[in-house]
C-alpha cells in the first residue's frame, strides 16, 4: 500500500545517510527558508531539487507526493496574490480585491516556500525507514529524560500510530464493504442519509480500531512491553558522507546567512 | 515445568467463573493440544501462562516462577511465548524484521545480540528471505509464521500458539504445522489451542476443556477412544478414526483407536490383504 510521502525502498547517498544528519538537515533547511530573502529562498529550492534527483527518488514521485496538496497551493497562491495591496494590474468587481504585480509575486514566492518546505519532508520520510527516523528522533528528544519526558514512551506511541495508519484504513474499507454489501447506496441518498452512514461508518471504525489497539496492547505485553528504556534493533553510525554533509550544510547555512544579510 | 494449582478465575467479580478448579501440569518439551467447545476457557487458560491474566484463587508457576510475583514476570514472558490467533492485531513493527525484534528489544538486549536472534528466528520459520518486507504486503501464512518468529526471538521455553492454523489454505496451514513440529522437535513445549481435530490428534497430548474445567486428559488414542464423552460436549473425532468407526460398525474387524493417516492406512491394507486371501 502506497501512502503520500511513505518511505520508498532505494539506494543512493542520501539514503545511505544517517537518519539524524537528514532529520537535522531537514529541520535546519524549513527553520532557514521561513526567514530568508526571494535570492536565497531561490538558491535553497534549486540545492532541494538537486538533492531530489541525487536521492534517486525522481521527480515525478515528488510530483504525485505534492499532488494532494495542489489545492492548498492554489490557495495560498490566490490569498497572497488578490489581497496585496499593490498597484493593481486587473480589479475584479463587486468583491472589492484587485491582482497586483505585488501580490503575485509574493504569492509565488510564499508558494515557492512552501513548495521548499513540502519537498524536504517529503524528501526525508521518502528516504528514511520509519523505524530509522524513531530512532533519529529519539536521539533529538534524549536530553529531555533529564526533565523526566518519557522519550522512550514516546518513540514507541509514534511506532504505534505509524502502525496503526494502515489498519485504520483497512478497517474503514471494511466497513464501507459490509455496508455496501446491505444495500447501502449512498449516491442515491440525501443529506441526511449520508451524515447518519458517516456517523455509523466513523463509529463502526472507531469500535474496530479500540477493540485492535487493545488485542496490540495485550501482544505488546505479551512480548514483555513496559514503560521505560528499551535497546534498539537499528544501530545508528555517522560514516565520512554523514561529517562531510554536516560540514557541507554547515558552511551552506553561514553563505546564505551572508547572501541573505547583504544581497537578499 | 508449568504448573497449575486449582486456577480460577473470573474476568468481572460479579460475573462467572471463567476458569474453575484448573489444576494441570506440562513438562518442558511437551506437545499439548488444548481442544474443547467455544467459551470453554481454553483463551483464559493460555493468558494465565503468560501472565497476561492473574489467577483469581489458585497459583500457575512457569519455570519455577509464580506468574503472581511481579518481580518474576518478565522472566515468565520470556519462557513462556505466546502467539495469539489474529497475527495482525499483535504486529508492531512495520517491517518483519523491525516486527520480530520488538520482544529482545523489550529484553534490553544490546543491538549485535538484537540482530542475531531476528537472522535465527526468521531462519527457523523459514522466512530469512522476508525481513525487510512490509508488514502489510505479507499473506496470511506468512504473517503467523512472524508472530512465532517474534516469539522464538525471545528464546522460550514454551510456546502457546491459539489456533495457529486458523483461516489459512491447507498449502498455509501445512507450512505452519511443519514449523510448530520442527519446533518441538528441537525442545520447545508446545501449548496449540485447536479446533480442528486431526492437527490435535499429531500432538503427544490432548487437554480436554468444558464450562472452565479440564474435561478430559490423555494421549490422542485416549481421547478419542471416548467417543461418547466428546460428543456430550459437541466435539467430533478426526475424520480417519470417524470413518474407521463406521467400517467397524458395518462388520468390517478394524481396530479404531487409530487417529492418524499412516496408521489408519495400515489398517486397510491389511484389511484388504486379509480380504483377497
Amino acid at each position: 500500500m502506497y501512502h503520500t510521502g511513505s518511505f520508498i525502498k532505494g539506494q543512493s547517498l542520501i539514503y545511505n545517510l544517517d537518519p539524524r544528519v537528514k532529520l537535522a538537515a531537514t529541520i535546519c533547511l524549513s527553520v532557514f527558508i521561513l526567514g530568508v530573502k526571494p535570492l536565497t529562498a531561490f538558491v535553497i529550492g534549486s540545492a532541494l531539487l538537486f538533492a531530489t534527483l541525487a536521492s534517486g527518488i525522481g521527480l515525478r514521485t515528488i510530483g504525485q507526493a505534492l499532488r494532494p496538496l495542489l489545492f492548498f497551493i492554489v490557495l495560498i497562491f490566490l490569498v497572497h496574490a488578490l489581497f496585496n495591496e499593490g498597484d493593481a494590474l486587473i480589479r475584479i468587481p463587486f468583491f472589492g480585491i484587485s491582482l497586483s504585480y505585488a501580490g503575485l509575486q509574493q504569492g509565488f514566492f510564499v508558494v515557492w516556500r512552501f513548495l521548499c518546505l513540502m519537498i524536504a519532508a517529503i524528501l526525508l520520510t521518502m528516504t528514511t525507514a520509519p523505524s530509522q527516523m524513531i530512532v533519529a528522533i529519539k536521539f533529538f528528544l534524549k536530553p529531555l529524560k533529564l526533565l523526566r519526558v518519557p522519550v522512550d514512551d514516546i518513540a514507541v506511541m509514534i511506532m504505534l500510530a505509524l502502525r496503526l495508519m494502515p489498519i485504520l484504513l483497512t478497517e474503514k474499507e471494511k466497513v464501507e464493504t459490509a455496508q455496501k454489501a446491505r444495500g447501502y447506496n449512498l449516491r442515491k441518498s440525501g443529506f441526511s442519509i449520508r451524515i447518519k452512514a458517516f456517523l455509523s461508518l466513523a463509529l463502526s471504525v472507531l469500535t474496530g480500531v479500540f477493540r485492535r489497539a487493545d488485542e496490540l496492547a495485550l501482544a505488546m505485553e505479551a512480548r514483555n512491553y513496559k514503560r521505560g528504556e528499551r535497546t534498539s534493533l537499528v544501530e545508528l553510525k555517522l560514516t565520512s558522507s554523514d561529517y562531510f554533509v554536516l560540514i557541507f550544510l554547515g558552511f551552506f547555512l553561514v553563505i546564505f546567512v551572508a547572501l541573505n544579510s547583504h544581497f537578499g | 515445568m508449568i504448573i497449575l494449582e486449582d486456577v480460577y478465575y473470573k474476568y468481572e467479580p460479579e460475573g462467572i467463573d471463567a476458569l474453575r478448579g484448573v489444576s494441570l501440569q506440562m513438562k518442558e518439551g511437551e506437545h499439548l493440544a488444548l481442544i474443547g467447545p467455544n467459551g470453554c476457557g481454553k483463551t483464559t487458560l493460555i493468558r494465565h501462562l503468560n501472565a497476561l491474566l492473574m489467577p483469581t484463587s489458585g497459583k500457575v508457576t512457569v519455570g519455577g516462577c509464580s506468574t503472581n510475583d511481579p518481580t518474576h514476570q518478565a522472566d515468565v514472558r520470556s519462557l513462556m511465548g505466546m502467539v495469539f490467533q489474529n497475527p495482525d492485531n499483535q504486529m508492531v513493527g512495520m517491517t518483519v524484521e523491525e516486527d520480530v525484534a520488538f520482544g529482545p528489544e523489550n529484553l534490553r538486549l544490546p543491538t549485535p545480540e538484537i540482530k542475531k536472534r531476528v537472522a535465527e528466528a526468521l531462519i527457523r520459520v523459514g522466512i530469512p528471505d522476508l525481513a525487510c518486507r512490509n508488514i502489510e504486503n505479507l499473506s496470511g501464512g506468512e504473517k503467523r509464521l512472524v508472530a512465532i518468529a517474534g516469539v522464538l526471538a525471545m528464546q522460550p521455553h514454551y510456546i502457546a500458539l491459539d489456533e495457529p492454523a486458523a483461516f489459512l489454505d491447507p498449502a498455509a496451514t501445512k507450512r505452519v504445522l511443519d514449523i510448530i513440529d520442527k519446533l518441538h522437535s528441537e525442545g520447545v513445549g508446545i501449548i496449540h489451542i485447536t479446533h480442528n481435530m486431526a492437527e490435535a490428534a499429531l500432538t503427544q497430548r490432548i487437554v480436554v476443556m468444558n464450562e472452565g474445567r479440564i474435561y478430559l486428559d490423555g494421549t490422542p488414542q485416549e481421547i478419542f477412544g471416548k467417543v461418547e464423552l466428546l460428543k456430550q460436549i459437541g466435539l467430533q473425532l478426526p475424520q480417519i478414526t470417524e470413518l474407521l468407526i463406521q467400517l467397524k460398525e458395518s462388520g468390517l474387524p478394524v481396530r479404531t483407536d487409530i487417529v492418524n493417516m499412516e496408521d489408519a492406512l495400515e489398517q486397510i491394507r491389511s484389511l484388504a490383504g486379509k480380504i483377497k486371501d
